[in-house]
């Protein structure tokens, strides 16, 4: 399923396994908009967000580099990022693994898209 | 199964100019495409370990010959730190498997120790042996863990205030501590009652990352958001902290070597950092490829390794000739 469309209609699980897929993430990350300092940007309404648009986060060089460039999060993006992150920013300071399973990143990537996610 | 590769070595050696110590040799390892290298593990033997995050695989380089092996470590590992235990052993923290991964140092035989089959995602960091070779371990979803590896079982206990736990050391008494990266904290595991005791850097909202102990058992930290290296002396539970050089430094690793040298990345400078406790002076070694992000550092005597995960290389500075 194409990744636009995943987000009109997302998969059968999809709820639930977004927020598991999101779950290692909440080391560093919240989508809940109150919550700031951690170590890792806020993610609430990341989609259609300027790259390193979390005005109160300081971000790696290359981040900075993409916003500047007036880069945007979408889906596609996202979903692209999330297969292997330091691929698409070279130099990234978060690290991890990327997702090989396309309908897993289309899952997390739902559940980032969908403003009811905490 | 082992994959091995005879790598270019990389030789590239760097003679770098510093005011103190005189002058240091730089060597950079070459890693397999997408190894993405987080953590390393230089072993008795002369070889270096280092966890391959970006493949899930540890790996183990020969220095002397450039040669490096792979170990898979199974369906989706994501391994972050690796030490080497009591037992020879590299023992991995391995967040994507959930689970503590032995391997054998002869055989490259895994053995996976896998969390309560009720545990959520923890998001394993690092780990340490105790003083009773028990391995503790962290994770950054508000975990610490023990592993007792004469009985083999897991268990983990939640971490006061919640996510965090990010690096851990032992001190020379046995004792164990972790930072809290999210938690803006270090902890005393007290290992008989299994809790783990807060005690609070002076600097509000540091971002306490990682930590290591000198050979006075005085705790060395690197603070990521304040860009400093914090020492806190738990006999007279005293702090003293020094901001790094530079603008806005971001202090990563730290590691403290057997003079008692403090090791730092600083993402900010792109660079191996070195500070003086004695003279109280750093000295900086920027690498020669942009995006390095040494993440974790390790060492023995004369050298200190780090992973190099932007740029798919292991880099060793040499600290004392070769005999």
């Amino acid at each position: 399923m194409p990744v636009l469309a995943a987000l009109a209609a997302p998969p059968a699980g999809a709820e639930l396994d977004g927020a598991r897929l999101f779950a290692p993430c909440r080391a560093c990350h919240s989508l809940d908009p109150a919550e700031r300092g951690l170590p890792g940007p806020n993610l609430a309404g990341l989609i259609g967000r300027k790259i390193a648009g979390d005005a109160d986060f300081d971000y790696s060089p290359v981040l900075r580099k993409a916003g500047d460039e007036g880069l945007h999060w979408d889906a596609q993006r996202l979903h692209g990022f999330l297969a292997d992150p330091a691929e698409m920013f070279p130099g990234l300071w978060m690290s991890m693994r990327g997702l090989e399973d396309a309908a897993e990143r289309e899952a997390l990537v739902h559940f980032l898209a969908d403003p009811a996610s905490r | 199964m082992v994959r091995a590769a005879l790598l270019l070595v990389v030789l590239l050696p760097f003679l770098i100019a510093t005011a103190e110590p005189a002058a240091s040799e730089v060597r950079y390892y070459v890693l397999p495409e997408g190894t993405g290298p987080h953590d390393v593990a230089p072993a008795p033997d002369g070889k270096v370990w280092y966890t391959g995050q970006g493949k899930g695989v540890l790996g183990r380089l020969d220095p002397a010959t450039g040669a490096v092996e792979e170990v898979p470590l199974g369906e989706g590992s994501a391994p972050h730190g690796v030490i080497i235990g009591p037992d020879g052993a590299a023992w991995v923290t391995d967040g994507g498997q959930n689970a503590i991964v032995r391997v054998d140092p002869g055989s490259f035989k895994v053995r996976v120790f896998p969390l309560p089959k009720d545990a959520p995602p923890a998001n394993l960091n690092t780990a340490a042996f105790d003083g009773a070779g028990v391995l503790w371990f962290t994770g950054q979803n508000g975990i610490f863990g023990r592993l007792d590896p004469k009985e083999g079982s897991v268990e983990i206990f939640p971490a006061p205030r919640g996510r965090g736990p990010y690096g851990i050391t032992a001190r020379p008494n046995g004792e164990v501590w972790y930072a809290s990266l999210a938690g803006n904290h270090i902890a005393r595991i007290d290992s008989q009652k299994r809790t783990a005791e807060i005690v609070e850097p002076p600097t509000p909202e540091q971002g306490a990352r990682r930590i290591w102990s000198d050979s006075k058992g005085r705790l060395w930290v690197s603070e990521w958001n304040a860009g400093q290296i914090a020492r806190y002396d738990p006999a007279d539970r005293g702090w003293k902290s020094w901001r790094l050089p530079g603008d806005s430094p971001r202090a990563y690793a730290v590691y403290v070597d057997d003079k008692d040298k403090v090791w730092l990345t600083d993402f900010s400078a792109n660079a191996i950092v070195r500070f003086d406790p004695v003279t109280q002076q750093f000295n900086s070694f920027p690498s020669d490829k942009a995006g390095a992000n040494v993440r974790q550092m390790d060492g023995r005597t004369g050298e200190v390794w780090g992973g190099e995960s932007g740029t798919n290389r292991l880099v060793v500075i040499q600290t004392v000739a070769p005999a």
